[in-house]
């Protein structure tokens, strides 16, 4: 770009010279006259330039010349350009919508990416807020959870943040709002988290050093987001002095926030909480800070290492950490950063094909014109001329399209919304903007150079004679413009065949996802999400109540006709709660060193808890009502435990012990189950330990419900059954296949995406096939009429025109397949059991392919098999 | 153009087309630069028309662009380096097209003016 400014300025500069020389010239040469004629030197220059009437004043107005000039050309330049286009509007239209299709994706699909990657976050200097981070030297890998202790002593020792502040996330818990009970996202947070992101209150006031309650006692005070208080109290005012129950805890809201303040993620509830110290191998806080102005990354990151080595060394606990720093907006964006890049790249290619498609077209076009070009260039229109001339062409082409293509972007965007993840981040945000904007205006220019010079360049280095001595249309196309076109046809195939096969394993590898034996039945399964709110204080007693509760509540629910199973489950995994393993012991056997000794899941579940979910008990027996707090501690373990921990014995009547406390009882082993892959189907299923929630362990459970009924209205009847025996009990719905659709959100998103912009790309390649060979058809009537008239049938000529065809078609494939193998091997972290290599993939590929290209080729040769050759050599 | 001695803005507007055709019809004898061309007009005028420079500069810019001169660098009767210009094929045609319509307009003017009086 700056060559071509730099080509303008060297151009004008010669301009300016030129001038300033020629008036020079005029006045010394006027001043030699006046000389001659009698006059002395001083008195001729001031007669001289007196007549001239100044040097500035005409450099000016002969400037003033030039601009109206360039102005005038430029609207001939439009005024011809829309004049042709509209000549061939079929070709405009054609080219037209192929450029705005590509214009339009890349700027919706941009629009997302600068949003939600590039865009800073919506606080005062964002750029400075980091997420600080434990670092464990062992694995390498940094992770957001944090040490109570661990941060305090950071926060004393270091000199490079401004403010610095923790949250611990609560999960969705029973909340007290008025009479009614709901499910709130609550964040305990420290004094100064809300001035790490700058924030102030848009009504009341945000939490301060004395809402911290010290000494153990629960907070008394909380702020609450914008849109909740909207939901719950109309508005942020009206909220100020209400009083929530948060778990069992009144807490008085003294402040809302700004309406676009949200972190930790879906947090409603921020409550104040005194830092722990107490346990330096507890991580169950997230740190944030502001550096101080001036600081950069570099050196904080380095103090901060140097703070966390000194911890390792004076700690046991600290032996395998120390501390990072990761942009906060590099952290919220980090999951999503591999789709996005992915889709950017592949709208990317979208765009080059468009592009190779529109140069083919544009191509053909000038090569049409050839006989119109050469009498421009005879009649003494210079190359730039011309040139500029068929580049006027492509502007408008592309300002048109440019205009389409914003127009489409802001539908594809709203369609690219729907579809995305609702867990994206800030995907509520996007917006064509500016940037978006700016960015078509720039694809607009850009197509415009790559696809207006190639012809223009190839146009005027006609061979003039020779274009006027072959008759208008009769033109053989040279060969150098059919090798260039042919290599478009190439590159448009091979990057499509990248697109389809990316596309393909995605798609592959989703099926696999999707049909992958779970272990377990998921349709027709209504998950209600409950919490029964246990005190501190009562806690025994509660537990007992809780027990009878969910107890009654499942009886009543079995009772209601069409609900085939009910069970309650402490714990729903699928990756909304990653849950910790434990270690666990079996009786009789050596516990090991702390750190070695092997781990299971633990999740507490009533009886029916496998009918419901159709999972196989394969030895022993289920649950029973008889499993009370007063019997024999039970378990039941998965079939992975048992091959892990049991090889070749029966585990069952074995006594097994989970690691949270030295005074666990053991737990006789009664039942073997199938294994489920609850947590991420894209894994094996982890070793699983199961404990009855009716003998008292384990958190407050959700209810699974098997219905042969619409589940809709079994949940209704369920929130009933639930508002009659507590109406404290908050509750919400899902069923197993939207329960299962959700961990399944990001590879969809990419594969539906990515699928789309590889039928486009196919699409616009077998356009591009078409377009080239209609086009050879047509340069070649003549002698294809010869041909038939010589003898040729017309299956000679279809043989003919579809091996031109497919030639370059083979061609395509095969430099495509190999690019699509090097793209395949950097997407195999994607891949879910589909090996980069997959046949099948391949084979698709060059199936859906190769019957495009064979229909595109196809029609041109049935017209070429169709010329009459008695009509077309009469015409001659 | 505008005319030094009958100096009016309205004159000026009104003859550019003028201005054009005398510059063409200076040139169309042989290559000239710019002072040549100036100088040339007020000599075989008998000094009556005065070329104003800022509008013969912006004046041969504008044929040029046109492509009835085309100029380049060439050394001048005293051995320095001017710009020539020169007439091309269409600027020609563009002279003969002017110089008969300004004929065919002199002459009609001529007519209504009726016979010039006789000097007294």
């Amino acid at each position: 770009m700056s060559k071509l400014v730099n080509l303008f300025r060297w151009r004008r500069d010669r301009l300016e010279r030129d001038l300033d020389r020629e008036l020079r010239y005029h006045v010394e040469r006027r001043i030699e006259d006046l000389i001659k004629d009698g006059l002395s030197a001083p008195e001729a220059r001031r007669q001289a330039n007196l007549e001239f009437g100044g040097v500035p004043q005409v450099r000016e107005a002969v400037r003033d010349t030039w601009i109206s000039q360039w102005l005038d050309a430029l609207m001939r330049d439009v005024h011809y350009a829309i004049r042709n286009l509209s000549k061939s509007w079929g070709f405009a239209l054609g080219a037209g919508a192929v450029l705005s299709l590509a214009i339009g994706t890349s700027v919706a699909i941009f629009s997302v990416v600068s949003t939600v990657l590039l865009q800073p976050l919506p606080y005062p200097d964002a750029g400075r807020i980091v997420s600080i981070e434990t670092f464990w030297t062992n694995t390498g890998l940094s992770s957001q959870d944090v040490s109570g202790a661990d941060f305090l002593d950071w926060q004393a020792q270091n000199t490079v943040f401004e403010k610095m502040a923790v949250s611990y996330a609560g999960k969705d818990s029973p909340t007290i709002v008025g009479d009614r009970a709901v499910f709130a996202n609550p964040g305990y947070v420290s004094a100064d988290f809300f001035a790490v992101f700058g924030q102030t209150a848009s009504a009341g006031r945000l939490l301060t050093e004395k809402d911290i309650p010290v000494g153990g006692a629960m907070p008394t005070t909380a702020v609450v987001a914008y849109y909740w208080a909207l939901t719950h109290f109309g508005g942020a005012e009206a909220a100020i002095g209400k009083t929530i129950t948060v778990y069992g805890t009144p807490l008085q809201i003294v402040g809302v926030t700004a309406p676009e303040f949200r972190y930790p993620g879906t947090t409603d509830i921020w409550a104040p909480w005194l830092t722990s110290n107490r346990n330096r191998g507890l991580h169950d806080y997230q740190a944030v800070g502001k550096l101080k102005l001036g600081v950069p990354l570099t050196r904080a990151h380095a103090e901060m290492r140097t703070i966390g080595d000194n911890l390792a060394r004076q700690y046991a606990e600290n032996r395998l950490k120390t501390v990072a720093l990761v942009p906060l907006q590099e952290r919220l964006t980090g999951s999503v950063r591999v789709t996005l890049w992915v889709l950017m790249s592949a709208v990317g290619v979208v765009w080059l094909i468009a592009c190779a498609n529109i140069a083919n077209l544009l191509l053909a076009r000038a090569a049409g014109r050839t006989r119109e070009i050469a009498l421009r260039a005879a009649l003494g229109a210079g190359r730039g001329r011309v040139i500029r001339q068929l580049l006027a062409e492509s502007s408008v082409l592309a300002g048109a399209a440019g205009l389409a293509g914003l127009l489409l972007a802001s539908i594809i965007v709203g369609g690219v919304v729907a579809l995305s993840p609702a867990d994206l981040p800030r995907i509520g945000d996007v917006r064509i903007d500016m940037t978006a904007l700016l960015f078509a205006l720039a694809l607009s220019l850009m197509s415009t150079v790559v696809f207006g010079l190639v012809p223009a360049l190839h146009a005027s280095r006609l061979d003039l004679s020779d274009a006027l001595k072959q008759g208008g249309s009769k033109a053989t196309v040279s060969r150098v413009s059919t090798r260039l076109r042919s290599a478009l046809v190439v590159t448009e195939v091979a990057l499509s065949v990248i697109l389809l096969a990316t596309a393909g394993l995605l798609v592959r590898s989703f099926q696999a996802l999707q049909h992958e034996d779970l272990g377990f039945t998921k349709d027709r399964v209504l998950v209600a999400y409950t919490e029964y709110v246990v005190r501190e204080d009562n806690l025994v007693a509660d537990l007992q109540i809780r027990s009878n509760f969910f107890t009654d509540v499942l009886d009543r629910l079995r009772a209601v006709p069409g609900v085939n199973a009910a069970a309650g489950v402490a714990y729903l995994g699928m990756g909304r709660e990653p849950r910790a393993a434990q270690d666990y012991f079996i009786e009789g056997r050596p516990e090991g060193q702390p750190g070695e000794r092997p781990q299971a899941e633990f999740h507490a579940i009533t009886a029916d808890y496998f009918k419901t979910l159709e999972i196989p008990i394969l030895a022993g027996r289920d649950f029973a009502r008889n499993d009370t707090r007063e019997s024999q501690p039970v378990a039941i373990i998965n079939e992975t435990l048992a091959r892990i921990a049991f090889p070749g014995e029966s585990p069952v009547g074995q006594r097994i012990r989970t690691g949270t406390s030295s005074r666990a009882p053991w737990m006789e082993i009664v039942g073997l189950v199938g294994d489920a892959r609850w947590q991420d189907p894209s894994r094996p299923a982890p070793p699983v330990i199961f404990a009855a929630s009716t003998q008292g362990i384990g958190n407050s459970p959700s209810i699974l419900a098997r219905t042969s009924l619409d589940e809709a209205s079994l949940a209704s009847t369920l929130r009933r059954i639930l508002n009659d025996a507590d109406p404290t009990v908050p509750v919400k719905f899902e069923t197993m296949e939207e329960m299962f659709d959700f961990t399944l959100r990001y590879p969809r998103f990419r594969t539906q995406v990515i699928g789309l912009f590889a039928g486009m790309a196919t699409v616009l390649s077998a356009v591009g096939i078409f377009s080239v060979l209609a086009f050879l058809v047509g340069q070649r009537t003549r002698e294809l009429a010869v041909r038939r008239a010589l003898g040729a049938r017309a299956a000679d000529v279809i043989r003919l025109i579809v091996g031109q065809g497919l030639r370059l078609v083979a061609i395509g494939l095969v430099l495509g397949l190999a690019g699509a193998f090097t793209v395949a091997r950097l997407l195999s972290g994607l891949l879910y059991e589909i090996s980069p290599w997959d046949a099948v993939t391949y084979l698709g590929t060059i199936a859906v392919l190769g019957t495009a290209a064979l229909l595109a080729t196809l029609l041109p040769a049935l017209r070429a098999a169709t010329i009459s050759p008695t009509v077309v050599l009469r015409q001659e | 153009m505008s005319i030094r001695k009958r100096a009016d803005r309205e004159y000026s507007a009104h003859l550019q087309g003028t201005l054009d055709l005398l510059i063409l019809r200076t040139v169309a004898l042989r290559p000239e630069h710019g002072q040549g061309i100036a100088r040339a007009i007020q000599d075989q005028s008998d000094n009556v028309l005065i070329v104003d420079h800022g509008s013969l500069y912006p004046a041969l810019q504008r044929l040029e662009a046109k492509g009835f001169l085309s100029a380049e660098w060439g050394t001048s009767e005293n051995n320095r380096k001017a710009r020539y210009y020169t007439l091309t094929r269409k600027g020609r045609q563009e002279l003969i097209r002017e110089e008969s319509e300004w004929r065919r307009i002199a002459t009609a003017i001529a007519r209504i003016l009726g016979p010039a009086p006789s000097k007294v």
